[in-house]
């Protein structure tokens, strides 16, 4: 037991963070579980590094705010990729996101064979770390996040094809340097999978409760039992998730399950 | 129940009341022993990593924010080491104590560095502009820095200086005994070469006198090309090193094999306090480093 770390002046940043990115996380999670397009944020966070790595390939400055742009410029070009594929060979759209997966993550590891500046880079991408994050530094953040959830409120039914993809890239880009990728991950899914049976706001609600108990609850425990933060948050919004299955209103049995008949 | 409450309770009170003069962050547990050695039990010593952690990166937890908004002083190796967590630490601490000045002692800036690149070539890769900081497996620079760490307590808490004085005293002359038990137990290995999995060791072989021949993994997260196992495999054999060195919170992986390919053993050295049973100080870390080559040499 550690009680020093239960400090608002330490876990209110990365509290206020996580809050910045469910907000626009839980319902372009519902979207993704839609599409059965579960990996996609993996894909697109990869394609955002694979950006930053090649732009520090071709010697623009790992530090500048340029390189933020290369990485969203990257991300979008990986999600018009994406949106293409999508109304072509939508039957193929998994694999295929599996497939830009790879060839992002080893094309990194291609081009920083003769220039391992830019590993750091990278893994600050995929691992950002959440009690890191600084209030100036969330500022823009905030304002992105604004922007990201005026657009989905406005396209609300319409949320589809190349805006969504183009809104997903963009959060996720920034997401992911904020909290690292496996919180993006379980930010995205958890919620959208605890709240499946649902729909339209009650879902949004039950989806932003189940994702601040688990962020706050995670923190509070990362602190106490001194433990890394972003993979105890993780945990711990799985577990919100499960507690939340005794609320009878989120709870639903799927009248898809019929029970196999005796012969 | 309401035992329990007061036990608690009153933890949490001897927890948070400062007892010492002096708070006390390590980055490594090298400059945690060191600095044991060197102040006892007069300072509050917290150290943030282990030997079995790679101190590049660490992962970020709450503590290590508290603790680091609570130390009077920091002591670090530097050298852009804990590039990749430290700067941040300190920022979210908000301590301006230790952002620099006197809090911040980095051991890397008492002494001279190795590798210090002549000049700055981005395209090289991974050099770093002030040199190797892995500097704790010499002896002489470990007293240099102990040396240059004691004043530097003796500054910050003059009440103890006298204590701080009587200490590095007995230290020192303990460690230079040490130190030339340790040269006449590893004269044996003067002259002779090693492989090695990064290039963590160059203090350790400049002291000894041991030559490194080649690198497992000359670039730090990137995996070696073909072509290099296969030019390290031809050197490791035709330069007859007597074995492979790796860290111990190092993948074995690698250096196993190697050691398959060309029968040369590979052997995993404490690298820091900790890293081993016999490394529990830093007599302990020379101990058990000196033991382990001059037994592979055998």
């Amino acid at each position: 037991m550690n009680w020093d770390g239960l400090d608002i002046a330490i876990l209110g940043p990365a509290c206020a963070a996580g809050l910045l990115v469910l907000a626009t996380h839980v319902p372009l999670g519902q979207q993704v579980l839609r599409r059965g397009i579960i990996f996609i944020d993996l894909a697109i966070a990869q394609v955002a590094a694979l950006g930053v790595i090649g732009a520090q390939y071709l010697g623009i400055d790992e530090h500048s705010t340029s390189v933020q742009f290369v990485a969203a410029a990257a991300a979008l070009l990986g999600a018009a990729v994406l949106s293409w594929t999508d109304r072509r060979w939508p039957q193929y759209q998994e694999p295929l996101i599996g497939t830009l997966f790879v060839l992002a993550a080893t094309g990194g590891l291609l081009l920083l064979a003769n220039h391992p500046h830019g590993s750091e880079h990278l893994k600050d991408l995929l691992v950002g770390q959440i009690l890191w994050v600084s209030w100036p530094a969330l500022l823009p953040i905030a304002l992105l996040t604004g922007v990201l959830l005026g657009l989905i409120a406005w396209r609300r039914e319409r949320l589809d094809g190349m805006w969504f993809y183009a809104l997903f890239a963009i959060a996720i880009t920034a997401s992911v340097q904020l909290v690292g990728v496996y919180l993006v991950f379980a930010s995205l899914i958890v919620p959208a999978l605890a709240t499946a049976g649902m729909d339209g706001s009650p879902r949004l609600v039950a989806g932003y409760g189940i994702g601040i108990a688990g962020y706050v609850l995670g923190l509070v425990s990362s602190a106490v039992l001194d433990l890394p933060s972003g993979a105890m948050i993780v945990w711990t919004l799985a577990f919100a998730a499960l507690a939340a299955q005794l609320v009878p209103v989120v709870r639903r049995v799927h009248p898809s399950r019929t029970p196999v008949q005796p012969r | 129940m309401c035992n329990l409450i007061r036990i608690a309770m009153c933890t949490m009170v001897l927890a948070s009341t400062p007892a010492h003069a002096l708070s006390v962050f390590a980055c490594e547990p090298e400059w945690g022993a060191l600095v044991q050695e060197l102040a006892g039990n007069a300072v509050e010593l917290s150290v943030a990593t282990t030997a079995l952690q790679d101190v590049h990166q660490i992962e970020a937890r709450p503590s290590l924010i508290a603790r680091m908004r609570r130390a009077d002083l920091l002591v670090c190796s530097g050298a852009d080491l804990e590039a990749g967590w430290l700067p941040q630490l300190v920022r979210q601490s908000g301590n301006g104590k230790v952002a620099t000045g006197a809090g911040a002692f980095m051991a890397t800036e008492q002494v001279t560095t190795l590798e210090r690149p002549s000049q700055l070539d981005r395209a090289a890769g991974d050099v770093h502009p002030q040199g190797n900081p892995h500097i704790q497996l010499d002896p002489y620079r470990v007293l240099a820095v102990a040396k240059a760490l004691s004043i530097r307590l003796a500054e910050l808490d003059p009440a103890n200086a006298g204590e701080y004085r009587r200490r590095i005293d007995l230290f020192s002359g303990q460690w230079q005994a040490a130190t030339a038990r340790w040269e006449a137990k590893a004269s044996t290995l003067k002259g002779r070469k090693v492989v090695v999995h990064h290039t963590s060791w160059v203090y350790l072989l400049a002291w000894l006198g041991i030559e490194q021949v080649g690198a497992l993994e000359p670039k730090p997260g990137v995996p070696p090309t073909s072509a290099h196992l296969s030019g390290l495999i031809e050197t490791t054999k035709s330069q007859a090193a007597f074995a492979i060195l790796r860290a111990a919170y190092q993948d074995p992986k690698p250096s196993d094999w190697l050691a398959a390919r060309t029968g040369v053993p590979a052997i995993t050295l404490p690298f820091t306090v900790g890293g081993d049973d016999q490394a529990k100080s830093l007599f302990g870390l020379f101990d058990s480093t000196i033991d382990k080559l001059v037994a592979a040499a055998k």
